[in-house]
């Protein structure tokens, strides 16, 4: 969190010296309570009631347990201990973790192919924009059903391009080992336009002048890449990494609509988890408990995130 | 030299379009299968799934019959309502978001990391998780079941918030003093400097909000159950029940969200391009 805000200065820091005197001289460009009020407080008032008050309900719910008659009683960090103790928590947590480590940066590398591809104007290339969007405009859960048709061993179309290419039938979502690795390409699949749409935003504002002036130095295209486009991409890649992360960890719709967690646990994943916990068995300080802790992990590697992509920042600066 | 150089170029963008062609062809098949599934009578979706051969994509028989029969159910009235819900929380949203983003990067304020680092923690909340406490605070506002419902949670977001200070942040000072300097005041110099500038923030944030919406499936499911509120994807997930599903307009009443949900984006890249080829020739 701290890496973000130390950011915001980042480019005023060069000009140290007006600023002082700016605060000195107090100051046009302070606004009156007033005015910050009016900018500040419509979002801040939405996020306070509809993110804030649930998280503080949800937060609370997790200390209270259940018994079998289904009263609630405060149990402190019970629901906690007793996720900690059971083994379907933890291989929760290694399909979650697995899941995330793999699916995230496919997915940017991906996106981030997709919008290089596109981004210079030339023919027909609107199309292709538009194509590697479409599968974004599908839902989730819409996504799911038409791939859990589309793989079935007797109905779906792709076993049958399978066999007639001599490869043979799959089982996909039906084997342990190839449900997890289905899920992140059919993920892969339908996210990729989305971020391919935030970076094709960060491309178009590297100015002109920087290629410009490498290609007068006779500067190779890979040179471009690395030395110009990588650089000036930090920000829009580290915001699409931690909002791509925190999509990743409540991804949730297929595992419901097609796997339920299964084969052996093979997609049992920490949202499932919780969904389960809290609609099939009605246990909701458990389900909230989960839920604080999928909160926590995303905290974290968020912060990850950003502290990488700063790091490269400063060595530059 | 530059003959040579030619012969390089083309290599290139003949390997551009042959690698767009092959990722396309993996992102559209499914979908073509989709539309043409949708084309088909109900009988024959299935009838050819099981066997390689041209029959697969191209029906025996056309019908619009999954088409029309979706005119008589609540599907035209829930992509109404998606499109009015995803609009007004567009054009709110962004005006919300874009403020609160101006604020964070240009004003000095007391506690503007901790109420910063809130923001940013309440962008990453899983959504599903808070439904149901939402569900409790939404009940107790007496909004259930109402358009309200659907739009209020949904206008700020963290996200949004994020890439507009983000954005803000980057440009130069200078141009805000500037203004001060010539007496603006700070409600002129956002609608009239700082918001025209950030357009590309403006559209993508804008998508996102418009995206979110069209999406949302688990809290318009649980926040609006009656039938006048139905958005379009629960509408198109009512095909499927423990009866049976009902392929045909499950496949047809997908393919026509798709479309519209692609609207926003055309309108969207075409932007980009004039913006490049205007770039290109200042």
């Amino acid at each position: 969190m701290t890496a973000l805000t130390d950011r915001a200065s980042a480019p005023v820091a060069a000009s140290e010296a007006p600023r002082a005197a700016r605060r000195r001289s107090a100051d046009p460009m302070q606004p009156r309570t007033l005015v910050l009020l009016a900018f500040l407080l419509p979002a801040l008032a939405f996020l306070v009631l509809f993110r804030l008050t649930p998280i503080v309900i949800a937060i609370g719910g997790s200390l209270f347990t259940q018994n079998l008659a289904g009263e609630t009683s405060f149990g402190g960090l019970t629901n906690f201990a007793q996720l900690f103790g059971d083994e379907r928590f933890w291989n929760s947590l290694k399909v979650t973790l697995i899941f995330n480590i793999i699916i995230n940066p496919l997915q940017i590398a991906i996106a981030f192919c997709y919008a290089l591809l596109v981004m210079a104007p030339g023919k027909g290339v609107t199309f292709f924009r538009a194509a590697f969007f479409l599968p974004m405009t599908l839902s989730t859960g819409l996504t799911a059903v038409l791939w859990n048709i589309m793989l079935d061993s007797n109905l779906g179309p792709v076993n049958a391009i399978l066999e007639g290419i001599g490869i043979g039938r799959q089982p996909f979502f039906l084997s342990e080992h190839q449900a997890l690795g289905t899920m992140i390409a059919i993920a892969t699949w339908k996210g990729c336009g989305y971020w391919m749409i935030f970076l094709l935003a960060g491309l178009y504002r590297i100015p002109g002048e920087l290629y410009e002036a490498a290609r007068i130095d006779g500067a190779s295209r890979r040179h471009q890449l690395v030395h110009i486009t990588l650089p000036q991409m930090r920000r829009p890649l580290a915001f699409v990494f931690v909002a791509d992360t925190a999509i990743n960890f409540l991804f949730f719709a297929p595992v419901y609509i097609i796997t339920k967690g299964g084969p052996n646990g093979a997609t049992d994943l920490l949202m499932f988890r919780a969904y389960e916990n809290a609609f099939t068995f009605i246990n909701w300080g458990r389900s909230l408990a989960l839920s604080t802790i999928i909160l926590v992990i995303i905290g974290v590697i968020a912060a990850i995130e950003l502290r990488l992509f700063r790091d490269k920042e400063g060595a530059e600066a | 030299m530059s003959v040579d150089r030619r012969s390089t170029m083309l290599a290139l963008g003949t390997a551009r379009y042959v690698t767009m062609s092959l990722i396309a062809l993996v992102l559209l098949l499914p979908l073509i299968w989709l539309v043409v599934s949708s084309l088909r009578p109900p009988a024959d979706i299935f009838a050819h799934g099981s066997r390689l051969g041209w029959s697969m994509l191209i029906p025996d028989r056309l019908t619009l019959e999954n088409y029309t029969s979706l005119i008589g159910t609540g599907f035209p009235r829930a992509v109404g309502n998606s499109l009015f819900v995803a609009l007004t929380t567009m054009v709110v949203g962004v005006v919300v978001n874009a403020a609160a983003g101006f604020a964070f990067a240009v004003f000095d304020f007391r506690f503007k990391n901790v109420i910063f680092a809130f923001v940013l923690a309440a962008a990453m909340m899983p959504f599903e998780a808070i439904v149901i406490p939402l569900y409790i605070l939404v009940q107790s506002l007496g909004l259930i079941d109402t358009y309200a419902a659907l739009i209020l949670p949904d206008l700020a977001n963290g996200f949004v918030i994020f890439m507009f200070r983000q954005f803000f942040a980057g440009l130069p000072r200078e141009l805000y003093e500037a203004a001060r300097v010539d007496g603006a005041s700070w409600g002129h110099i956002w609608l009239k400097i700082a918001l025209p500038i950030s357009w590309p923030v403006v559209l993508t944030g804008g998508i996102m909000l418009f995206m979110h919406q069209f999406e949302a499936f688990f809290w318009p499911l649980v926040a609006t159950p009656s039938p006048e509120h139905t958005v379009v994807q629960v509408a198109i997930a009512r095909n499927i029940s423990l009866e049976g599903t009902e392929w045909g307009r499950l496949f047809s009443s997908t393919t026509l969200a798709g479309l519209v949900a692609l609207v926003p984006f055309l309108l969207f890249q075409k932007f980009y391009i004039r913006n490049f080829v205007t770039s290109g020739l200042k």
